[in-house]
């Protein structure tokens, strides 16, 4: 009962951060079609944008999430007219633009070391809180982090079902041209929806930081485990990832108790959605629409 | 023989681009021709450096060199091929994004086993004990001599792709990356085509890592991490996914003149080759991937020959 108790306060806490992480990618992969390695290195940018806001304007974490998310998002939206949008006036190709993303992976990695520095940077907090929960202690910004990943997921679902720019998201995904004459303007659309994408990852990336240090490796290692979420649990809707992603914390944590290692637990997960992804098959997707 | 007049930097600086140049090779086949993007090239070159580092530095050998390299290369190269052939199954049948998952997950499993089975390769501390199959005299001597080895390997690879451009199994190959369903109507064995293209070209990366283990003499998971594919993809980018020599010219243009020209032969501020130079040549990489692929996609020397003389035939 410690076990499983230890195992579903462990995951669901320290695992949070992935849950959101995998619901920004997720969205920007529904609606756009596209397979974005860089967005590994938008979590990488929000932890950074976190602990530089943080430390130089002395600002606690809490604060710092706004600007980090928001400048994550900018990033996004950026990376989105210089980069993606042109490549789909070119006709790219959907192998091309995986690559292309890659490409822009490994830019952004390096490229922010020159203006964030080559150490490791850690964020200047107190020592959080712990608190208890079903006897295991938990640090407030795990508690955080998970509050933050169900208030968005609420959040999103309610903006991508419910509101008037979650319709037209839809529409836009759903048929482009149609949504076209409808009055839906896609520019600013395609906009809002690599905005939201980035703000999520963003966020993701400030409870990573702060949770350990701040490293360019930060976003790509966590990278894989977001692609894995996002395509063993259906870009469909953000439901089935949300689920997926808590499911993959908790059986990371509990393999993690298992096994005492937390690589044997990834190897472990890596090998059974690889291979969950190879029983359901070839899925047919769209050719990517940026 | 005397070899004061050769600079020990170059003999590894051009090691390591010859390496990459075979690596890029190989992905050709795959990238190139049956548009596979395997972004898992670390993991194949990577287990086929360990498997044969661990055989060759664990087994008491009864017999005098070369045996041991030989046998060890062989197993490298086996293990290398095997994992090609499991990977090429899982990702076959999967469309770019299950290709992705497979091959990047693959790379991040090997390296999760070099790392944790401490016992085997030495983990993060790394493992020591390899050495030439031979000695010829000096260190510089015996890495020359690698160095004509791996150019030889190189150029038989090379042989053999300029071979599968001009064979029914490199139309094939091109078949399945223009349009596989196409190809499977025809009666083409396209699964087994894949799987088996993964396994060869997989055992070439893992012998390719056996032959580098070597010359770096001591293995450490920091040596397989994304820098090896990043480079081989750069490479091939560059120089022309659709062509033989497109692999040969964009990796000596991109890894060669960073880590021959810029690396060794550049005045720069010493305290730059630390940091600054390895970040920044990375960068680079990243931004030629981009701005290769938006303005001149097939790379530096563009179309195959054969779609030029079908343009040709149709007066296109």
């Amino acid at each position: 009962m410690d076990f499983i108790s230890n195992a579903l306060v462990i995951g669901l806490t320290e695992h949070a951060p992935l849950v959101l992480a995998a619901m920004g990618f997720a969205l920007l992969y529904r609606l756009t079609g596209l397979i974005n390695v860089a967005y590994s290195e938008t979590v990488t940018l929000g932890a950074y944008f976190g602990m530089w806001v943080n430390t130089t304007f002395d600002l606690n974490f809490y604060t710092v999430l706004l600007p980090a998310g928001v400048l994550a998002g900018l990033v996004s939206v950026g990376t989105y007219f210089v980069i993606f949008r042109p490549a789909k006036r070119r006709n790219v190709g959907t192998l091309e633009l995986i690559i292309i993303s890659f490409g822009l992976s490994v830019v952004l990695r390096h490229g922010l070391q020159f203006v964030f520095g080559y150490p490791v940077r850690f964020y200047d907090v107190p020592p959080p809180h712990t608190l208890f929960v079903l006897g295991v202690g938990v640090s407030t910004f795990r508690l955080l982090a998970l509050g933050s990943v169900l208030v968005l997921a609420l959040l999103l679902y309610w903006f991508i079902q419910k509101s008037r720019y979650g319709l037209q998201i839809r529409a836009l995904a759903s048929d482009e041209d149609l949504a076209q004459v409808s009055g839906i303007r896609p520019l600013f659309v395609t906009a809002m929806i690599w905005f939201i994408a980035g703000v999520a990852g963003g966020l993701a990336g400030a409870f990573y930081g702060v949770g350990s240090s701040v490293a360019p490796l930060l976003g790509w290692r966590q990278f894989l485990f977001i692609l894995l979420v996002v395509l063993v649990g259906g870009a469909k809707n953000i439901g089935g990832v949300i689920i997926t992603g808590i499911a993959t914390g908790v059986a990371l944590a509990a393999m993690t108790l298992q096994f005492g290692q937390v690589l044997y637990a990834q190897l472990a997960l890596i090998v059974a959605f690889i291979v969950i992804l190879k029983v359901r098959g070839r899925r047919a997707t769209d050719l990517a629409k940026v | 023989m005397n070899l004061d007049w050769l600079d020990a930097f170059l003999v590894s600086g051009l090691f390591f681009v010859v390496m990459i140049i075979g690596l890029a090779l190989l992905l050709h086949i795959q990238l190139g021709l049956a548009r596979i993007a395997n972004f898992g090239v670390v993991g194949f070159w990577g287990i086929g450096m360990y498997s044969f580092g661990v055989l060759f530095v664990k087994v008491d050998w009864p017999f005098g060199d070369p045996w041991p390299f030989l046998i060890s290369a062989a197993f490298g190269s086996v293990v290398a091929g095997l994992s090609g052939l499991l990977v090429g199954w899982l990702i076959a049948d999967l469309d770019e994004d299950g290709v992705l998952v497979g091959t990047l997950g693959f790379a991040t499993a090997v390296w999760i086993l070099a790392t944790t089975e401490q016992d085997l390769t030495g983990g993060a501390l790394g493992m020591g004990g390899l050495r030439f199959p031979y000695d010829i005299g000096t260190v510089k001597a015996n890495e020359t001599l690698w160095l004509v080895l791996l150019i030889i390997v190189v150029a038989l690879i090379l042989y053999y792709v300029h071979r599968v451009h001009r064979a029914p199994y490199g139309r094939l190959l091109t078949a399945i990356g223009d349009n596989e369903p196409l190809a499977r109507s025809l009666g083409k064995a396209t699964f087994r085509t894949k799987i088996w293209l993964f396994a060869f070209a997989s055992a070439g990366m893992g012998l390719l890592g056996a032959m580098y283990g070597v010359m770096e003499r001591f293995l450490e998971t920091a040596n397989i991490g994304i820098d090896i594919t990043l480079a081989a993809i750069v490479g091939l980018i560059l120089g022309g996914t659709a062509r033989v020599w497109g692999a040969v010219i964009g990796v000596a243009i991109s890894v060669g003149v960073f880590d021959i020209l810029v690396q060794s032969y550049l005045p720069l501020p010493r305290d730059w080759y630390s940091q600054a130079i390895p970040v920044l040549r990375e960068a680079i990489f990243g931004a030629v991937l981009i701005i290769v692929l938006l303005f001149r996609p097939l790379g530096v020397l563009g179309d195959m020959r054969r779609d030029k003389l079908m343009r040709s035939m149709h007066g296109d």
